[in-house]
């Protein structure tokens, strides 16, 4: 209860309440200033290596520059956005949709073989020991595996040896414009299939056995838990290597050079391997550089696209 | 030529960042310690990067500097696959080297970008005068020569003689029916459809094996890639279209498969005949050894007898940097180098370039030279190739033609593996690289 009666002792409470009020104030500032100064080499490192580049990268996007001389930036407004779809360029297609179906390649064919490969390695032992020969590929240079599966796809090469030994016909996967894009997209697949395989055997660490238990208990078959249970479980991780697969594989750009260089044709042309050459070859760094915001809205797009569906779902990252 | 600058006040202030952070992250270019009497270093920035190439430039460079205490010049190699990069990356920076040796196809992309400085008339008199005019030519731009033409390759037929010979043939063919009768009767496969002899070596392995050897049967039915003017493409012609039609026809029938390396193809014995440069020579006689003698090299083959001969020529020029702060001193060097004669063994006078290309199994635009000096015992198969220059002609090289010659490459391959018909390939290519042209001038 309030007593009403008690003298007002209202002006000092506040009095000093300000007073410490101003008093953490003054360290919450002071807090502020120390975490700004810690933070600052990061900030700058960010400013310098990121802001910074992406200002540029904006400003010649709407310029015309051939790379050589800083004050030769003339700006030309939208030209190279609407350059980039006008018609006879090949931005559109083929190399934005081989980018899109090279990125989409990539993901169906590691998601897939990855969950295979991890559910298979949840069930071994010395899981380690499997772990790290699926994850050998991530840390052998693009260039290596590039140069390795383009000895084994030429025509006397080891796929076409097997092809033969089977009595079929050679095939000439990478001259092919037939076969060369879905030939580099298994040799990125498998390449990038290893850090997929470590985060789903970590996500299935996760998954509590009472799950299986009970399934057992209600005479679940395999097909029926790794269904029912251990997929949608799984969604988290799934959800992860897709979005960073699918970010990497808009992305490509080393393997391609080295396997194909875009070749044959157009046919394994991509948005990365475009940009370079308009900026380092041809010296039009300003559609190059509209080239990466159009990509980079792409990415963008698909990337918040892959968010809202899974989270629609229930799931997030 | 070089465009009128406008005000640059906004665009300084815009651009002050990354300047500063392009300038403060190299050292400051090296030109000597600019105290009096002390040497002016200029950087000469090529791709003659490793073995024989480096070692046969170092020499001249050498000699330079032994003999001249006021300028020394100092040289800086990366592989041809950096070169064009390295200039962008260095300019922009404003680390430019003060002489650069650039591929011919750049000359109008690096001129548009005010990276080349014009010969000064004594030195344009000289080029104008010394070489072919294929040469001459490859190393101008908008009407002004930028630099001493180096290197210079012409296109010509390549032929295995054994083969040919096994296939009923003495010599190598001069008309394209004889070619591809020919490409047709030495081609053999095995069981399974892998070839085993390519008759004629269409192969999408570079620049060269695709775009190289089509725009030589182009000018040796009389075709131009591009109009005189540079402004847009001349392919789609009754001679662009012959060409087209000639590879489609070898594809078709399987005497050229597109998807073999003739580089690695040819000196297995596995392709008859290819249409390549004449440095490529230099690299087939050690790889092959004794089997060299089964090489032949003859004129690229023309439509019909009694056509004229034509090729084409590609080549490289040294030049001088615009940022250059000593240019009198780097073209002074460049004249010693390409110009000046000086005596080689057997007492012959030639420039020191040539005997530096021919050193190295190459040629100059200098007709002359490399004619004395292969008469000196050098390889009979550079002689088809020497007789071109009279009759070669330049690469385009306006400022688009890197990136026209990539869509042209491109549309190629896309005829050879049966994306694109004969029509629909000629129709793109015009489509394409019009517009990029365009753009470019």
């Amino acid at each position: 209860m309030v007593n009403t009666l008690a003298p007002e002792t209202t002006a000092p409470a506040t009095r000093r309440p300000q007073r410490t009020a101003t008093g953490r104030d003054r360290a919450r500032r002071r807090q502020s200033a120390v975490a700004y100064l810690f933070l600052a080499p990061a900030l700058l490192f960010f400013a310098a290596f990121l802001v910074l580049p992406l200002g540029f990268a904006l400003l010649l996007s709407t310029s015309r520059w051939a790379g050589f001389d800083l004050s030769d930036i003339r700006p030309v407004g939208a030209a190279n956005f609407t350059g980039l779809f006008a018609d006879g360029s090949t931005f559109l297609a083929p190399v934005l949709t081989n980018t899109l179906l090279f990125a989409l390649g990539t993901v169906a064919l590691a998601l897939a073989g990855s969950v295979l490969v991890a559910t298979c390695i949840d069930k071994l032992r010395l899981q380690g020991l499997w772990r790290t020969l699926y994850f050998l590929p991530m840390v052998t240079t693009v260039v290596a595996v590039g140069n390795v599966w383009k000895y084994m796809y030429e025509p006397g090469g080891l796929v076409n040896g097997v092809l033969n030994a089977l009595g079929l016909g050679s095939v000439a996967f990478l001259q092919d414009p037939h076969t060369a894009l879905p030939a580099v997209v298994v040799v990125q697949a498998w390449a990038s299939a290893g850090s997929a395989v470590l985060v789903l055997t970590a996500g299935l660490k996760s998954v509590p056995g009472t799950y299986y238990e009970a399934a057992a208990l209600d005479g679940a078959g395999a097909v029926t838990v790794f269904w029912r249970i251990t997929l949608p479980l799984l969604r988290p991780s799934l959800l992860f290597v897709c979005v960073t697969q699918f970010l990497t594989g808009l992305q490509s750009f080393a393997l391609i050079t080295v396997m194909t260089k875009g070749g044959p044709g157009n046919a394994t042309a991509v948005a990365a391997l475009e940009m370079y050459r308009q900026a380092f070859s041809y010296g039009d760094w300003g559609t190059a550089s509209a080239a990466a915001f159009v990509l980079f809205v792409v990415v963008l797009v698909i990337t918040l696209g892959q968010l809202w569906l899974f989270r629609r779902r229930g799931e997030d990252t | 030529m070089t465009r009128p600058r406008r005000g640059l006040g906004r665009r300084h202030f815009a651009l002050a960042l990354p300047s500063a952070l392009l300038a403060s992250g190299c050292a400051g270019r090296h030109q000597g310690t600019g105290r009096p009497g002390d040497p002016i270093v200029l950087t000469l920035l090529t791709h003659y990067s490793s073995g024989v190439l480096r070692k046969a430039l170092q020499e001249p460079v050498d000699e330079w500097n032994a003999t001249h205490d006021r300028v020394k010049v100092r040289t800086e190699a990366v592989e041809f696959t950096d070169l064009l990069t390295t200039f962008m990356v260095r300019q922009a920076a404003g680390q430019g080297a003060d002489i650069i040796q650039p591929y011919c196809l750049w000359t109008g992309q690096l001129v548009r970008a005010g990276v080349l400085r014009p010969a000064p008339p004594e030195h344009a008199e000289e080029i104008r005068r010394g070489y072919s005019a294929a040469a001459v030519r490859a190393a101008s731009a908008a009407g002004g020569v930028y630099g001493y033409p180096t290197e210079v390759q012409t296109y010509a037929l390549y032929c295995n003689t054994r083969l040919l010979r096994a296939a009923g043939f003495g010599e190598p063919p001069r008309t394209w029916p004889e070619l591809e009768e020919a490409a047709a009767r030495t081609t053999r496969r095995d069981g399974y459809g892998n070839t085993l002899v390519q008759g004629f070596g269409l192969s999408v392995y570079d620049d060269s094996t695709t775009v190289g050897q089509t725009l030589a049967l182009l000018n040796a039915a009389g075709g131009r890639f591009v109009t005189a003017d540079g402004g847009r493409t001349a392919l789609d012609s009754p001679a662009g279209r012959a060409v087209f039609e000639l590879e489609h026809r070898l594809v078709a029938r399987g005497a050229s498969v597109p998807g073999v390396n003739v580089y690695q193809a040819f000196p297995s014995g596995q392709v008859a005949m290819v249409i390549s440069a004449g440095w490529w020579t230099g690299s087939l006689r050690p790889l092959m050894g004794a089997d060299y003698r089964e090489v032949g090299v003859a004129p690229v083959p023309v439509p019909a007898a009694g056509d004229r001969h034509a090729t084409l020529s590609t080549g490289f020029l040294l030049g001088v940097n615009a940022a250059c702060r000593h240019p009198d001193e780097a073209w002074e060097f460049l004249r010693w180098l390409n110009a000046d004669r000086t005596r080689v063994r057997g007492g012959a006078t030639v420039t020191r370039m040539s005997a530096l290309q021919a050193a190295v199994g190459s040629l100059t635009g200098r007709a002359d030279d490399i004619r004395t000096l292969l008469g000196r015992g050098g390889d009979p198969n550079l002689r088809p190739f020497l007789d071109a220059l009279a009759y070669a002609v330049p690469e385009p090289n306006g400022p688009g033609a890197q990136q026209a010659k990539t869509l042209l490459r491109a549309n190629i391959e896309a005829l050879w593996t049966g994306q694109q018909s004969v029509d629909q390939a000629l129709r793109s290519i015009r489509r394409q690289v019009d517009r990029e042209v365009a753009r470019s001038w």
